[in-house]
């Protein structure tokens, strides 16, 4: 590097803010851990909506669809289905479901254990890009069920748990039901034998179960499905559907959050204002001094708008590394043990944290307008001022 | 070089016109030491500091190398007291956390003369003090230092404003010694109310009320 670079780094916008680390050290403090705090809030509450699209992402590989009012429509439904449908469908299953809950970090939520015929489970399998990991498949009429690796973890299960119990209400079957297989996934799924469950279960209510032929199709074929059944004696279910409610849900709750980070910036960035004017006000001498030896308004100006940037940027940058180191800590300590999601890269997180360098930044820069507007530096070098 | 035609500086103060300087015609030549002598309050610094540009005259013009500073936009004034002048304050002002050697070089924004200021700084005898921190010398020493950064770069002018007011008399001594000695072909303007520290000047003028007292010495 030639001389002039040399000569940057002398007043370089480092300068200040290294060999004053008693006054910036505590200002880049507060930003990283306001910084932190909002990228941290916001992706924990982040994860909740995440978490319910992960746990039902299933239905992103088929249309279910159950009567209503009638249990004997299904075989109509299915016929419908079959002979409007806009996309090639590879293959429609009829099967039974029962209810269990998993759990999430807002408590729990509804999942359903399908029964399946035993042609079907293969088929099943494959669409969920599953492997079985141990074990084996329910057998026919058995209370056995097999589970996503997934879903094992949420519940604490291994092979011969009892997932489905007498005495649960919550998780009820008249028999013990055991997990008798764990499949590798990105999807959460149980399934056990469908003659079981029509043996054992209310209401008997057939469902049906669409896939289409092309994965691709698989949303046209969810919103036609949606669209033909409208009205009908029919209930619908998509993923399209799910992420609605799941982003929906917690409109409240993102407007309570909007308002405590924006309060939390405002006394942020006032309280940093303050400092900032006190440290600005302490350097008066020092720009009334450059002044006066003939540098001008706009080149302090400058400096303190570089110094300024180093600074926020530095403290945003690090509130953000020290964020996401947190985040990963709370991730595989407190989420992966039960498949919470948790999306440490959330990049809505890190973007919610932005007004505060960006707010801290136009306090700084204003403050030193206001202060350099009518600045006389003879009354710096005379001892007026100061 | 520098030219004063009838210049005024008035001050208002709560209302009332202050004259700081008063109808003052004045010149300096180059290469000149000028004191300009006078009690406090008489409008000594009022007057270096229109003649350096850092305060617009209320009348009159102030004339550098023929140009009116009055006329020039604020950062043309800057460069010229950048480039063409050096100063020395009452007060030996430098940045608290930057070394001596680093105040020096603040002369130079735009340059390296880092070599320079250190070869300048041994030569005025202030190598000790180099990669000392203001809080670290003695206000002596801090003066001299201003010294170094007003005469690094040998500027056509150096005005100093009371340089040894704030010292004893030894150190004031060794300042002034330090201006004198190290202004090479730079003209020296001094502003002081100890005459002691003019000896050795080309000329001196006497300030009263803001005016130049008719029988200069
Ligand atoms: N900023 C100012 N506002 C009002 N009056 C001032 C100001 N600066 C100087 N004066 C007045 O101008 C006169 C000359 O001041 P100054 O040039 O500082 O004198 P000296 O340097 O000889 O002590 C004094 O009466 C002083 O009170
Ligand atoms: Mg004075």
């Amino acid at each position: 590097m030639g001389g002039a670079n040399k000569v940057k780094n002398k007043l370089g916008a480092t300068v200040y803010l290294r060999r004053n680390l008693g006054k910036t050290m505590p200002l880049i403090g507060v930003i990283i851990l306001a910084v932190m705090l909002i990228a941290g809030i916001v992706s924990l509450i982040n994860s909740i909506p995440l978490s319910i699209k992960t746990i039902y992402s299933y239905s992103r590989n088929y249309v279910a669809v159950t009567p209503r009012g009638n249990a004997l429509l299904t075989p109509l439904l299915r016929k419908s289905i079959e002979q409007g449908s806009p996309v090639e469908i590879d293959r429609l299953m009829v099967i039974r479901g029962t209810d269990i809950e998993v759990k999430s970090i807002v408590g729990n939520w509804p999942f359903v254990v399908l029964g399946l015929e035993q042609s079907d489970m293969d088929y099943y399998l494959k669409r969920m890009k599953a492997k079985v990991l141990d074990g084996r498949k329910p057998a026919v009429g058995e209370p056995e069920v097999m589970i996503s690796e997934k879903l094992a973890r949420n519940l604490n299960l291994k092979l011969g748990s009892v997932i489905q119990k007498p005495t649960d209400s919550d998780n009820y079957s008249p028999q013990e039901v055991k997990v008798v297989g764990i499949a590798e996934s990105e999807f959460w799924f149980a399934f056990g034998s469908v003659e079981y469950q029509r043996e054992n279960h209310f209401p008997p209510i057939d469902a049906l179960l669409v896939f289409a032929k092309n994965p691709t199709d698989q949303k046209r074929l969810d919103d036609w499905t949606t669209a033909t059944l409208k009205g009908e004696n029919a209930r619908v279910f998509t993923y399209k559907e799910l992420e609605i409610q799941a982003d929906t849900m917690f409109n409240i709750l993102y407007q309570i959050l909007n308002v405590v980070i924006g309060t939390l910036v405002v006394v942020i960035t006032l309280m940093m204002g303050m400092l900032m004017n006190i440290f600005l006000s302490q350097r008066v001498q020092e720009f009334g001094l450059l002044q006066a030896l003939g540098y001008t308004k706009r080149s302090l100006i400058m400096r303190v708008f570089w110094e300024t940037t180093v600074f926020v940027i530095g403290g945003w940058v690090l509130g953000v590394l020290v964020a996401w180191g947190l985040l990963n800590v709370v991730k595989v300590t407190l989420m992966d043990p039960r498949s919470f999601a948790l999306d440490t890269l959330d990049k809505w997180a890190y973007l919610y944290s932005l007004p505060v360098p960006i707010a801290i930044f136009a306090v700084s820069i204003l403050t030193v307008f206001a202060k350099f507007k009518n600045f006389d530096p003879v009354g710096v070098v005379e001892r007026r001022l100061v | 070089m520098i030219d004063l035609k009838s210049v005024s500086l008035i001050y208002q103060d709560h209302g009332k016109e202050v004259f700081a300087c008063k109808d003052i015609d004045l010149g300096v030549q180059p290469g000149e030491f000028l004191g300009i002598l006078g009690p406090s309050g008489s409008g000594k610094s009022s007057l270096l500091y229109v003649m350096s540009g850092l305060k617009v005259p209320t009348k009159g013009s102030v004339e550098w190398l023929s140009r009116e500073l009055g006329k020039m936009g604020d950062q043309e004034r800057a460069e010229i007291r950048l480039r063409e002048f050096g100063f020395v304050f009452q007060y030996p002002f430098l940045i608290g956390y930057l070394t001596a050697l680093e105040n020096v070089l603040l002369a130079f924004p735009a340059e390296d003369r880092r070599a320079d200021a250190e070869k300048f700084l041994i030569e005025l005898g202030l190598q000790d003090q180099m990669h000392r921190y203001p809080y670290q010398m003695s206000g002596g020493q801090k003066q001299r230092v201003c010294v170094a950064r007003a005469l690094l770069g040998s500027p056509k002018v150096v005005f100093a404003d009371e340089p040894t007011a704030s010292l004893d008399h030894k150190s004031g001594r060794a300042v002034m010694d330090l201006l004198i000695q190290n202004r090479g072909d730079g003209a020296l303007v001094v502003v002081t109310h100890d005459p002691v520290m003019l000896e050795g000047a080309d000329r001196i003028i006497r300030m009263e009320d803001g005016e130049i007292a008719p029988k200069n010495a």
